[in-house]
C-alpha cells in the first residue's frame, strides 16, 4: 500500500511550486488549490449529469441513451451545456428577489465548501483543521438554506411544498447522520479528518497474508449502512425523493427555475451526492486508500460508486410517502442511530 | 366458470321483474308511456318523477347501475334517458325515458339515487340543456362555463361570436386565497401536471400535506366525437373515430363498441370467423392498454426513471408489433368493418402465429419481473394497500367499472356477463379483488393479462385450425344503411377501462339521429374524491394513476 496521505497539504505545495512563502503563498496556493479541486469536481459533475446519469439510468431500464455526439454520446455534455445555458432565464411574476437567486448559488457552493477538507488522496487536500468532518457537515448543511430559500421565494405553491418538505427531510435525516458519524468519531477520538483517514489504514486482520485494513465500513458495518441510508435522504434520491417527487409537486422547490439557475440546482445536487460519497469514502472506507492505484483514483472510484448506487435507487425503489418518509427518519433511523452511537460507545469503552 | 350464467341466489334473482310489463306493474303510476328500445323495454315518465322511479327500480328491482344518462333534443320535446342495469346481471336492462317540453326543459335530477347522474347531467346540461332541478352542482362540464349556447341542441348558433372569454370572466392572475384566516391552500394540479396522464385539472385544497377537497375539471380534450359521430354514415365513416376515444392502445376494443351498436341496430350477422379475429385483437389491445396502465402508475409512485415503465413500454411493444403486422397500423387501427374485419391476417400465417405464440411464452417471465419488481415491493405495497379506498357500494352507485369495480370485488365483466364476440366459447375467468385498494386495482390489471393471454392463445389454436374454405371475413353488409326512423339501441363492450356503451337513435336516414358515447373513464374519474379527500397528496395522484383514465375518453 503505497503512502496515503502526504503530510504536506495542497496549498503549501503550490506555493512551495511557484516558490513563494508567507501570506502571499498561503493566499495564491490557497486559491490556486481551491480553483483546482473546484474544477475536478466540476469535471466529475459534468460527466456525472448530462452523460453518466443518463447512460446509467437507460442501462437499468433497457434503454441506450446518449450515442449521437461523439465517441460513446460524450459530447453531449459540451451540447447539453450550450444548449440549458442558451435558454431563456425566465422569472416569473412576485418572486422574492435576492433570495430568489441567492437560493440556486447556495447549494452547488455549499457542496464545493465541504470539499475543502476532504483529503482526496495524492495530496490533493486543501486544508486539514482539526474540525475538519464538523466542517464538512456545516458547510453542506448550508444547502437546506438554499433549498429553502428557493421553495420560499418562488412564489409558487409546489415550491412551497417542496422547500418545506426539504426542511423537514433535513432536519429528519441529518441528525441520524451525524449522529452516526459521531459513533466513528469515538473509534477515532478526532474530527481532524487526516487523522480519520490515518487510523483506518491500521490492518485490522490478516487473511492468508492479505492485511485487511480497519476501515470503519468493516468495524461496523451497521453503521455504515445507516450512513448510506441517512445520506440517500440527504441527497433527496429515491426512495427519499420526496422534497422533489416530480409526479406529486412537479419538482418541488426548483420548479420555477430555468436556464443557468437550473443549471445551478442540478450541479449542486450532483456535488452533494459527490460530497455524500466522500465522506462516506473518508469515513468508513479509508478515504482514498486502496490496492495499486494512486489515492487519488481510488478516492474517484468510491464516489462514483455511491453515485451509482443513488441512481441505482432512483430507477428500481418505489419513492415513500411523505409522512412514512418522516417516520422512517424519526421513529426509525434516530433510534438506531443513537442505538449504535451508545453501542460503539460502550464497546470501546469497554475494550479500551 | 367463465362460461356459465352467474348462478342466481336461489329464487331471489328470478322474483325481480325482467319483463317490461313487470317492470311497468312495479312502476304503476308512475310509466305514462312505453317505448321499446332494441336493447331494453323504455318507461316514459313525468319529469318530476325521476328520482321516485330510479330508486323503485334500483331497491325493487335490482337495477343497480345507472349506465349511462343520454339526452338528447327531438323534433318537439326534449328527452333524457337513464340507462340502466344491474351488477349481477347485465342483461337484464330498462330505460327510463324522461321527456321535458321545449319551452321548459327541466326535470328532476337523479343524483341523489345515483351518484354517477352528476356528472352524466352536467354534460346534458352543458350539450343539450336540459336543466336538472335539485342538481347539487349544475355546471357545464365539457365547455368553459362561458361557452355560449348549448352545441346539440337543435337552434345552435354555431356562428354565434363566444364574447366573454374565460380570461375576462375570471382573472387567472387573481388572488386565489379563500379567506384571509384560512388553514387550507387551493393548488391546481393541471392541466399541465406530470402525474394527469394527459390534460387533466383537478382543483385541489390543501390542509397541510393532506387533500381535503379535489374537483377534478375536463373537458380540455373534448372533440365533439358525439357531434362528428353524428355528422357521418353508418357504414364506413364512424369506424375511425373510435380509436380516437381511449387512444391509448386501445382502438379495437373502442371499434368493437361502435360495431357491437350499429350491427345490433342493423341485424348484421358477424361471421364466427371474424369474431375469432377480433376477440384476438381486442385482447391484444387489452395486454398492451394495461401495460401502459401498470407503466404509469409505477411512475406516479416510483418518481421519474424508473425501470418499471420502460419494462411496461418494451412488453407493450411487442403487442404494439403484433396489432402492427395484424392492422397495418400502430394507433389508429380502423380495423373493424360492420360486419366483419377489414381483412384476414397477414400472410405467411405462420410467421404471425409465430410472432404472437413468442410473445405469449415470454410473457409469463416478464410478468414474474412485474411481481418482482413492483407487487412484492414492500415500498410499493406500503404506499398503496389501504389508500385509495373504494367500497363497492360507492363504487356501483358512480357506474364505476372495469378495473376499478373488479378491484373493489364487483365480479362484473361485460365479456362473461352480456357475452359477445367469441368469448363464451372460450376458457378464462374474470378477475377480482376485494382489497378496494390502489394495490387491488394494480392487481387486477396484471392478473388479467393473463387472462387476456389465455384468450389469446385460444384464438390463435382457433385459427390455425381453421378451414381454409371458410375463412370469410365480412359478411354481406348493404353499401348504404339506412336504419328504421326512431330505432333505438344502447349497447356497450368491454373496453380496457370498462364498460364502453354506444346509444344510438336511427332518424332514417343514413346517419344516426343521436350518437352518445358512454365512456368508462368518465364515470371512473367521478369516484376520485371518493378515494382521495382526506388522503396524502402522494396517493391522491396514485388513486388517479390506479384510474387509468385516458383524457381523449373522459372528454370524448
Amino acid at each position: 500500500m503505497g503512502p496515503l496521505q502526504s503530510q504536506v497539504l495542497l496549498p503549501e505545495r503550490i506555493a512551495g511550486l511557484l516558490g513563494l512563502s508567507g501570506t502571499a503563498g498561503q493566499i495564491v496556493g490557497g486559491l490556486l488549490g481551491a480553483f483546482i479541486i473546484a474544477n475536478l469536481l466540476l469535471v466529475q459533475t459534468a460527466v456525472a449529469g448530462p452523460w453518466a446519469k443518463r447512460k446509467i439510468t437507460a442501462a437499468f431500464t433497457d434503454r441506450i441513451a446518449v450515442n449521437r455526439v461523439g465517441p460513446f454520446g460524450l459530447f453531449v455534455i459540451v451540447a447539453d451545456a450550450v444548449r440549458l445555458l442558451s435558454k431563456e432565464l425566465v422569472i416569473p411574476d412576485g418572486v422574492d428577489r435576492p433570495a430568489y437567486d441567492l437560493g440556486p448559488l447556495l447549494v452547488p457552493f455549499s457542496a464545493l465548501l465541504g470539499f475543502a477538507v476532504i483529503p482526496m488522496g495524492n495530496g490533493i487536500h486543501l486544508a486539514d483543521p482539526e474540525t475538519g468532518l464538523v466542517f464538512a457537515f456545516a458547510a453542506s448543511s448550508i444547502a437546506s438554506l438554499g433549498l429553502v430559500m428557493m421553495g420560499y421565494a418562488s412564489n409558487n405553491k409546489y415550491s412551497l411544498l417542496g422547500g418545506l418538505r426539504a426542511i423537514a427531510s433535513n432536519i429528519a435525516y441529518e441528525i441520524p447522520l451525524i449522529i452516526t458519524a459521531a459513533s466513528v468519531i469515538i473509534f477515532t477520538g478526532s474530527l481532524q479528518m487526516s487523522e480519520i483517514v490515518a487510523q483506518q489504514a491500521e490492518p485490522l486482520l490478516t487473511l492468508g497474508g492479505v492485511a485487511i485494513p480497519q476501515w470503519f465500513a468493516f468495524v461496523n458495518p451497521f453503521a455504515f449502512a445507516l450512513f448510506v441510508v441517512a445520506n440517500l435522504a440527504e441527497v433527496g434520491r429515491n426512495p427519499f425523493d420526496v422534497p422533489e417527487a416530480p409526479t406529486e409537486i412537479v419538482a418541488g422547490y426548483q420548479t420555477e427555475y430555468s436556464s443557468v439557475y437550473f443549471v445551478l440546482i442540478y450541479l449542486g445536487e450532483f456535488i452533494h451526492i459527490f460530497l455524500g460519497g466522500a465522506l462516506a469514502a473518508t469515513l468508513f472506507l479509508g478515504g482514498p486508500a486502496g490496492p495499486v492505484l494512486p489515492g487519488f483514483i481510488w478516492f474517484t472510484i468510491k464516489i462514483w460508486a455511491f453515485y451509482l448506487f443513488t441512481q441505482w435507487a432512483r430507477s428500481a425503489v418505489p419513492r415513500i410517502r411523505v409522512d412514512q418518509f418522516l417516520d422512517v427518519g424519526w421513529k426509525g433511523m434516530l433510534v438506531l442511530s443513537f442505538a449504535n452511537l451508545v453501542l460503539t460507545a460502550v464497546i470501546v469503552g469497554v475494550i479500551a | 366458470m367463465s362460461l356459465e350464467e352467474p348462478t342466481p341466489d336461489d329464487g331471489v334473482v328470478e322474483a325481480l321483474p325482467t319483463g317490461g310489463d313487470e317492470i311497468a306493474d312495479l312502476l304503476g303510476d308512475l310509466v305514462v308511456g312505453r317505448e321499446e328500445h332494441m336493447n331494453a323495454p323504455g318507461f316514459v315518465i313525468r319529469p318530476d318523477d325521476v328520482q321516485e322511479t330510479l330508486r323503485r327500480l334500483r331497491d325493487e328491482a335490482g337495477f343497480d347501475h345507472l349506465s349511462c344518462v343520454t339526452a338528447e333534443e327531438r323534433e318537439d320535446r326534449y328527452e333524457s334517458i337513464y340507462h340502466l342495469t344491474s351488477f349481477d346481471d347485465r342483461q337484464r336492462e330498462a330505460s327510463v325515458v324522461v321527456p321535458t317540453p321545449k319551452d321548459d326543459p327541466a326535470s328532476q335530477t337523479a343524483e341523489p339515487v345515483f351518484r354517477t347522474a352528476d356528472w352524466h347531467e352536467r354534460e346534458a346540461y352543458d350539450l343539450i340543456g336540459i336543466d336538472y332541478e335539485g342538481h347539487p352542482d349544475l355546471r357545464r362540464i365539457l365547455l368553459p362555463d362561458t361557452w355560449q349556447g348549448h352545441p346539440l341542441s337543435q337552434n345552435y348558433d354555431k356562428d354565434r361570436p363566444q364574447i366573454v372569454t374565460l380570461k375576462e370572466w375570471e382573472n387567472p392572475l387573481a388572488d386565489d386565497h379563500r379567506e384571509e384566516e384560512g388553514d387550507t391552500m387551493y393548488v391546481n394540479i393541471g392541466p399541465h401536471h406530470p402525474a394527469t396522464h394527459g390534460v387533466l385539472h383537478v382543483k385541489t385544497v390543501l390542509d397541510g400535506e393532506q387533500v381535503v377537497d379535489v374537483d377534478p375539471d375536463i373537458g380540455y380534450l373534448h372533440r365533439c366525437e358525439e357531434q362528428m359521430c353524428q355528422s357521418k354514415t353508418y357504414r364506413h365513416q364512424i369506424m375511425p373515430y373510435p380509436d380516437r376515444w381511449d387512444y391509448a392502445s386501445s382502438g379495437l376494443l373502442n371499434e368493437w363498441a361502435y360495431a357491437r351498436a350499429a350491427e345490433d341496430l342493423n341485424d348484421i350477422d358477424v361471421p364466427e370467423y371474424a369474431q375469432v379475429i377480433r376477440t384476438l385483437g381486442a385482447e391484444l389491445c387489452r395486454i398492451a392498454s394495461h401495460m401502459l396502465a401498470v407503466g404509469t402508475f409505477a411512475l406516479d409512485v416510483y418518481g421519474d426513471f424508473t425501470a418499471i415503465f420502460m419494462y411496461a413500454m418494451r412488453d407493450r411493444e411487442k403487442v404494439q408489433n403484433v396489432l402492427e403486422e395484424l392492422t397495418g397500423q400502430r394507433m389508429m387501427f380502423n380495423y373493424f368493418r360492420l360486419g366483419g374485419v377489414v381483412w384476414d391476417l397477414p400472410e405467411p400465417r405462420e410467421d404471425f402465429f409465430e410472432m404472437i405464440r413468442d410473445f405469449l411464452d415470454d410473457l409469463p417471465e416478464a410478468l414474474e419481473e412485474y411481481h418482482d419488481l413492483i407487487t412484492s415491493n414492500e415500498i410499493l405495497q406500503s404506499r398503496t394497500i389501504d389508500t385509495g379506498v373504494l367500497p363497492p357500494e360507492v363504487a356501483k352507485s358512480y357506474g364505476a367499472t372495469g378495473p376499478v369495480a373488479r378491484g373493489s370485488g364487483i365480479d362484473y365483466d361485460l365479456r362473461r356477463d352480456d357475452p359477445y364476440g367469441y368469448y363464451d366459447e372460450l376458457e378464462w375467468d374474470v378477475v377480482t379483488e376485494d382489497g378496494c385498494d390502489n394495490f387491488s386495482r394494480l392487481l387486477v390489471r396484471l392478473r388479467e393479462v393473463e387472462e387476456s393471454a389465455k384468450i389469446i392463445e385460444q384464438c390463435v389454436d382457433l385459427l390455425e385450425d381453421w378451414p381454409e374454405d371458410e375463412r370469410t371475413i365480412q359478411s354481406n353488409v348493404p353499401r348504404t344503411l339506412r336504419p328504421d326512423d326512431d330505432t333505438e339501441i344502447y349497447r356497450g363492450v368491454e373496453a380496457a377501462k370498462g364498460e364502453l356503451g354506444i346509444y344510438i337513435r336511427a332518424d332514417g336516414t343514413e346517419k344516426p339521429g343521436r350518437f352518445k358515447i358512454r365512456s368508462p373513464c368518465f364515470s371512473n374519474l367521478q369516484t376520485l374524491p371518493e378515494m382521495s379527500n382526506g388522503e396524502y397528496i402522494p396517493d391522491m395522484v396514485a388513486s388517479l394513476g390506479s384510474l387509468d383514465i385516458v383524457l381523449g375518453e373522459v372528454d370524448r
